[in-house]
């Protein structure tokens, strides 16, 4: 228990407190406020909510690592988890808006006026937002234990309690003033470590306008190891597996249920798509940071750490080391540490820097509860998305459409509680590397929701068996795809199971196509329906003909 | 309720889906497009770096930003221009949540 315990600690306790303080400020009261915040959120303030949604442990702890261990090949992420952002503003997030529900399921059950839909809709919806949870929870967990000491899983376990009480009191309008306030944690988190080193290294506070040229330096560096170059494209994977992880990372960007919620929380069309321009700026300072995180890290790890004689190694190596996330093994036994004799994993890259870097105890710990911060926020926007599935698009309209506002709430915050407990059991023993199961979340969303929502909100033809079939093959083929990858070695252009998707959406767009027009048209009612979502609240289609509602009337 | 002429509505949507497969253009070819490209454009390097690399660090994500809000602005101005009040438009939906 030494100084940077106690430091950290105050600052994780003070984080939280502000967190759970905002939540009980700002408790649901109505069914409204629960789901959606009362459709009265600011565009800026939605931003960075979203922004605080959608960063998760992945984004914060996991990509600077990733591009620093990849090299170019890591950028597909950040193109990726970047580039979604306008297939969601442009064609998805204004229209679900008009459409005017809660959820996305309920989009797809009322839109193709099926309880099929609604129901294969809703439990894909549980189906992408459990396997993208297990990632946060499992992330929290070795935030937690590596600070506190403690092991993992009591770690994940003190994450599930937190997160549970929040999102079970808060809910949706509590949600969106937390997320605000952890984006801010966690912006200023990331970028104060990669200021001062930016300033330690080359006199400049600006790492944006810096770090290009240790990008280049670290391939002449590369180039004298040996090694091949740092920026070279295309060393890890196929040009195939890049452009395919990154389709699928920004196909769904745009179709995951959680984000899209968000968008619910504005009052029009025009709010959403201001919404959508300041989340991606929001998002974009942590996403331009990412690759100056890395190239920074590598730096210093090649200038300062690599060379040194093995028993004056600086006192931080240690406590990694025992995690099991750094290896230094003197493999050629001349007492000297080489870059190559390094092994240190990209989920501690982000943590493990700043101690590195020597920049104190008060950032270290900043750094723990920005990443607390990050894995926090986007698991409480996702057991939004688990909970409203379930009570109410399953519950309150098939099981029990009579139930009282009162009993609806009690059973969305059941649910909260149950699906965090659930996942806290599996996240004690991952399935996988916390961004490959992320990958996976998105490759399902992508190849489940992205062509029913896209043709749902642009083609009036397409029906109900249209997007049951092609919900159905979009999550069979993109699932078998990740199973065969994974299980069987098996691949086809190259493409690993982080790419399912890619498979998985084509294929889904022509079922839905298909089978569409294979069968009766739908209803004159939702036909026309579809086409108002082509116009502003104000113009509406009705017979044939656009209306326009006058202000004042 | 005033009738809008049919040309008119449609002329609004054309517009509207025109600009937005264009920004959609521009976005493929900065991220995929450069993607496919990336060992010819690695000879030449901007801001410090090889090209290929701004890119896919720095140079899409400004694109994208640039295009969120290119398409916001323009869209409100054709909002304006064809007489759409967002004032009208928050009064048909705030706080309304929706009944079934």
């Amino acid at each position: 228990m030494d100084t940077q315990f106690f430091v950290s600690l105050a600052i994780i306790l003070a984080s939280f407190a502000l967190y759970i303080g905002i939540a009980v400020f700002n408790r649901a009261r109505r069914t409204s406020d629960f789901y959606v915040a009362s459709r009265g959120v600011p565009p800026v303030w939605n931003g960075m909510a979203i922004a605080g949604d959608w960063m998760s442990a992945a984004s914060f702890i996991g990509m600077a690592g990733t591009v620093m261990i990849l090299g170019y090949d890591g950028l597909a992420y950040i193109m990726g988890w970047t580039g979604g952002y306008l297939l969601l503003t442009f064609l998805l997030a204004p229209q679900l808006r008009k459409y005017g529900r809660y959820t996305v399921p309920e989009f797809i059950g009322d839109r193709f006026e099926s309880h099929t839909a609604r129901v294969i809709a809703a439990v894909g919806t549980m189906v992408v937002s459990f396997v993208y949870i297990i990632g946060q929870l499992s992330g929290s967990g070795v935030v937690i234990g590596r600070l506190f000491e403690i092991e993992t899983v009591i770690g994940t376990m003190i994450g599930v309690v937190v997160i549970a009480v929040y999102a079970t009191f808060g809910g949706m309008r509590g949600i969106t003033w937390t997320q605000v306030a952890q984006y801010l944690v966690l912006i200023t988190a990331y970028l104060i470590p990669i200021i001062f080193m930016s300033l330690q290294i080359t006199n400049n506070p600006l790492p944006w306008m810096t770090y290009g040229e240790i990008v280049s330096k670290l391939g002449e560096l590369d180039a004298e190891l040996g090694l091949t170059q740092y920026f070279a494209p295309f060393q890890t994977g196929t040009k195939g597996q890049f452009l395919a992880l990154m389709f699928c990372l920004m196909a769904g960007t745009a179709a995951l249920p959680h984000v899209i919620v968000r968008f619910y929380t504005v009052s029009t069309m025009k709010a959403a798509r201001w919404s959508g321009a300041w989340a991606l700026v929001f998002i974009g300072l942590l996403y331009l940071s990412a690759p100056a995180y890395a190239a920074f890290s590598r730096f210093i790890l090649m200038t300062q750490v690599a060379g040194q004689p093995l028993d004056s190694l600086p006192a931080w190596t240690q406590a990694w080391i025992n995690t099991g996330q750094l290896q230094l093994a003197d493999q050629n036994g001349d007492g000297i540490l080489q870059w190559q004799e390094i092994v240190i994993s990209n989920d501690i890259v982000v943590m493990a820097t700043p101690e590195i870097a020597n920049l104190g105890v008060f950032v270290i710990g900043l750094v723990a509860a920005g990443a607390m911060a990050a894995a926090l926020s986007t698991a409480g926007g996702l057991l939004i998305a688990i909970s409203s599935s379930f009570a109410h698009d399953i519950y309150s309209r098939l099981i029990n459409p009579q139930a009282s506002d009162k009993k609806k709430l009690l059973v969305a915050r059941i649910t909260i509680a149950l699906a965090t407990v659930v996942a806290g059991v599996v996240a004690l023993n991952p399935p996988g590397v916390i961004t490959q199961i992320v990958a996976w979340a998105f490759s399902l969303a992508a190849g489940t929701f992205f062509p029913v929502l896209f043709l749902g909100v642009w083609w009036k033809r397409a029906n109900a068996k249209g997007a049951i079939a092609g919900m159905l093959t979009g999550l069979g083929v993109t699932l078998g795809y990740i199973l065969l990858s994974t299980n069987f070695d098996f691949s086809l252009f190259g493409i690993q199971d982080t790419g399912a998707g890619v498979f998985g959406l084509p294929i889904s767009l022509l079922v839905t196509y298909l089978v569409s027009i294979l069968t009766a048209p739908p209803s004159q009612k939702v036909q026309d329906e579809v086409v108002d979502l082509r116009y502003p609240e104000q113009m509406s289609y009705k017979d044939g003909e656009v209306w326009m509602k006058e202000p004042g009337r | 309720m005033k009738k809008v002429d049919k040309q008119v509505a449609e002329a609004y949507f054309r517009k509207r889906v025109r600009l937005m497969i264009g920004y959609l253009i521009v976005w493929a070819l900065v991220s995929f497009g450069v993607v496919a490209l990336a060992e010819p454009l690695s000879g030449f390097t901007f801001n410090g770096m090889p090209f290929h690399y701004f890119m896919g660090a720095q140079g899409s994500i400004l694109t994208f930003i640039v295009l969120l809000f290119v398409n916001a602005v323009v869209t409100d101005r054709i909002d304006k221009e064809f007489g759409i009040d967002e004032k009208a438009n928050e009064g048909l939906h705030t706080g309304k949540p929706l009944d079934h």
